[in-house]
């Protein structure tokens, strides 16, 4: 009898699944086509509620919140897979390279991600886009920036959990080379406890991502993000709330279903 | 008296205990032998009503002194069992690290016992576990019960336990493995120590154990499980003079013992020059019988490095000479700002390994065994003196099954690995993919494995299987020279003994010399033509294999094997 919720197919996974992937699908049409344009105004429809020309109803400048949610879904999550990709594979060498061979350059490594830990994250982007300052571009340098440091320790403590197997020895003995030793015969055995944190991250990303665009840091008009609409939306919360839920629970969708779907993979481990 | 009718325990509807019916009288000690697997853990525990909640009762009951605890059909009933754990039942686990809890005095918590089932004060339980501590031969007590688990030895710790268990005079003690842990002279203390505490006390005993010779020593009698069933049940003496069955003979047979004729493997008669072992030969005739013996694929690697070390060959063939050698070990992390201190743990070790040779390695745990053994593969640099190799890449062979292997790769992969890396460093070596795949079935094959596991992965094979695949990465190179770290004692008996029958095959075929280490000297008495007696550090004693058994000149060396 297997424990329930465990098991390739388990509840969380199916779930986690759908939703991501009904949110990801959403976000790749929506670079190509959208319902109606993203930026066309129409004084004659601002703050229609939702019905079945409008699905999410339409802002205060009459443009089509749904067409915007997909498209912000769109820069929401081609941003955060992008700094996640960037910071894990960062993570991955300097945790790699720390943990296996230790010493002095783990030591420098370590105490300067100690010292970007010591800043609240948004502060630290805050700093980074005023000096780069702000677009696309920059918004992902700066949050990569940031999240390298949890992938290097994660990666670091694992290479040093494995650098003292019996089997990493033997490669020693074989004369297999430091590189190899590295990324063929230890890498392929974090992935179970990297792709948990790379999960993680990912949400975490699309979270500080909308949080910086809703302190208007982040992507900039006319481009629609999540987090910008959430403070656009700020003022009409009375009048219009559907204007604030749509963004907001978009994001939440999204963050529940990817919670959802690592722990369904973390299950099925 | 403890009654076990018909017991059967199943997991998940799989049974795991099957039909098992046991009597134990008072004073009575009852063996139970098995491998692992063989279900004599969860018998015991289901005994205890410790068997996890998965874990059900199918058929038959358990009865302590016409009480029954356990019946079929009805669930394990803890508010019962409540009254009789640690009063009346009692049980010493085979770890002594983890069963103590490491933040609290050992006093305490043996104290804590009489606690929880007298109404004894202070002073007088104080003075109760003082007694027992002596009792069960801690000598000064009181600094004892004043110590934290740490700053006690592994069995002080396990005499602890035995206090623990035995301070309320129970009825019944079941020892799960409670010497397997412990170095052999540690080990024969204890035994020695529940034998007078079931004299004394007169008290029921439940020894599970392993090893057949222990349960032979100590228990009055015997029952050997195999997968789940008690397929032998009788007196010590009616067991091993007249063993009914054919597992039970099997087993008795896999035990290493001195008293058994050594296992000494001659190859065919037609390779007449295979016999003269240990003698030094011309190179151009070893070199001619290793390819005899070799797969297709390395063929050329044989020759090779034969060709290479042709020069010692001619030097009365020793493969590996140490001179004067002293290992030293960092202590404190190798963090920047802290001070390192060196400590010596082997010094003046001066031995060599003639080609074809074993020789064997035994000392207790912390007799520096392991540390001389890195030292000469070069995995601790830290040392003075000379280690010189005749041989080109020493390889590694390592007690535990389960870490020696990397989980992510597959067989085929893994045995592949080892002419990937010789043929990176050397390009005259390198071999084509298709090369290097024949090799590695064919070492599959001669490590007895079938084709159908080049695909799998180690974490789809049992311990003796993963070993076998150890042995076989360790060897495809040819490498001429091993160091096999404790490499059977992780594996259960069978399995043991056939894995030092296809270590000592593959020495012959191969021509191999081999640093056997382990702490059983009944193991290395079957494996090794010479025996190397380490203690604290030093080589005290080194020579012939039967000289030593026979006419052992050091006192630490007689109380071995006395004791073994």
């Amino acid at each position: 009898m297997k424990q329930s919720g465990s098991g390739k197919w388990n509840k969380y996974f199916v779930a986690g699944l759908f939703m991501t992937g009904l949110a990801v699908l959403l976000g790749i049409v929506g670079f190509f086509w959208t319902p109606y344009s993203t930026t066309e105004m129409s004084a004659a429809e601002k703050f229609a509620a939702p019905s079945m020309q409008h699905l999410f109803g339409t802002d205060n400048f009459g443009r089509d919140i749904f067409s915007r949610v997909m498209q912000g879904l769109g820069t929401t999550i081609s941003i955060s897979s992008l700094v996640v990709l960037c910071s894990g594979s960062v993570g991955i060498l300097l945790g790699a390279v720390t943990g296996y061979f230790g010493g002095l350059l783990d030591e420098v490594v370590m105490r300067i991600t100690d010292a970007l830990n010591g800043f609240p994250s948004i502060l630290l982007t805050l700093v980074i886009i005023s000096v780069l300052g702000s677009g696309r571009q920059n918004v992902i340098i700066s949050l990569g920036l940031v999240f390298v440091p949890s992938f290097v320790r994660i990666v670091r403590s694992e290479f040093i959990r494995l650098r003292d197997m019996d089997y990493i020895k033997r490669a020693r003995l074989m004369g297999v080379g430091k590189l190899r030793i590295l990324f063929v015969h230890i890498l392929p055995n974090i992935f179970s406890v990297f792709w948990v944190s790379v999960m993680i991250g990912f949400n975490n990303a699309i979270l500080a991502e909308s949080g910086m665009s809703y302190l208007g840091i982040g992507v900039q008009p006319p481009d629609a993000s999540l987090g910008k609409m959430l403070s656009d939306a700020q003022g009409y919360l009375q009048s219009a709330p559907w204007y604030a839920l749509a963004p907001g629970l978009t994001i939440v969708w999204v963050v529940l279903g990817f919670s959802l779907f690592s722990e369904g993979i973390r299950r099925n481990q | 008296m403890i009654t076990i009718e018909n017991l059967s325990v199943a997991f998940d509807g799989t049974e795991v205990v099957k039909h098992v019916s046991l009597q134990l009288e008072d004073g009575e000690i009852l063996g139970v032998v098995g491998e692992s697997g063989s279900g004599k853990s969860v018998t015991a525990l289901t005994l205890m009503g410790l068997a996890p909640a998965a874990a059900q009762v199918t058929s038959g009951r358990i009865l302590y002194d016409d009480v029954v605890l356990q019946e079929a059909g009805r669930p394990c009933d803890k508010a019962l069992y409540e009254k009789y754990q640690g009063a009346r039942m009692s049980m010493v686990f085979q770890e002594p690290m983890t069963s103590l809890n490491p933040t609290k005095r050992v006093g305490g918590q043996v104290e804590e016992v009489l606690k929880l089932h007298t109404k004894l004060a202070k002073e007088e339980s104080r003075s109760r576990v003082l007694e027992t501590f002596a009792a069960v031969g801690l000598h000064d007590a009181e600094k004892v019960y004043a110590s934290y688990p740490h700053q006690l030895s592994g069995g002080m710790r396990q005499r602890v336990m035995i206090a623990m268990a035995v301070i309320l005079h129970p009825g019944l003690i079941v020892a799960d493995e409670p010497t397997t842990a412990l170095d052999v002279t540690i080990q024969n203390q204890i035994i020695a120590l529940l034998q007078e505490i079931n004299q004394k006390q007169k008290n029921a005993m439940l020894f599970i154990t392993h090893d057949l010779n222990l349960a032979k020593r100590l228990c009055q009698k015997i029952a050997v499980m195999k997968d789940g069933c008690v397929v032998e049940y009788g007196t010590g003496e009616e067991i091993f003079g007249n063993p009914r069955q054919a597992y039970t003979k099997e087993l008795i047979e896999a035990v290493p013992s001195r008293l058994k004729k050594r296992r000494i493997l001659k190859a065919p008669s037609n390779m007449a020059d295979e016999m003269n072992v240990g003698i030094p030969k011309a190179p151009s005739n070893m070199a001619d019988e290793m390819n005899a013996g070799m797969p297709k694929a390395s063929v050329n690697m044989a020759k090779r490095k034969i060709t290479g070390t042709l020069h010692s060959a001619e030097q009365g063939s020793s493969i590996l000479q140490v001179r004067n050698l002293s290992v030293f070990y960092q202590e404190g992390s190798n963090s920047l700002f802290s001070r390192n201190k060196k400590r010596c743990v082997v010094s003046g070790a001066e031995f060599d390994i003639y080609s074809g040779e074993s020789l064997g390695l035994v000392g207790e745990s912390g007799c520096g065994k392991t540390s001389l053994s890195k030292a000469i593969l070069g995995m601790n640099r830290d040392i003075q003196g000379n280690i010189i190799h005749h041989s080109l890449r020493p390889q590694m062979i390592f007690q535990d099954p389960y870490s020696s292997l990397n989980p992510a790769k597959t067989i085929g992969w893994l045995l592949q690995e080892p002419l990937r890396a010789a043929g990176a460093l050397d390009k005259s070596l390198a071999m084509t993919k298709a090369d290097m795949e024949t090799a590695a079935y064919d070492m599959l094959r001669r490590v007895g494995m079938g084709e159908k596991y080049f695909h799998r992965k180690p974490s789809q094979l049992s311990g003796g299987q993963r070993q076998r695949v150890s042995i076989a990465q360790a060897l495809i190179t040819n490498p001429g020279f091993i160091v096999a770290d404790e490499p059977v004692s992780a594996l259960d008996v069978t399995i043991q003994a056939q894995i030092m029958e296809l270590l000592q095959q593959l020495q012959q075929e191969m021509k191999l010399s081999c640093l056997f280490i382990s702490h059983d000297i009944n193991v290395v008495y079957q494996m090794c033509d010479r025996i190397m007696i380490m203690k604290e550090g030093r080589i005290i004693e080194i020579g012939e294999t039967e000289e030593i058994f026979h006419h052992p000149r050091e006192e630490y060396t007689q109380l071995l094997l006395c004791n073994s």
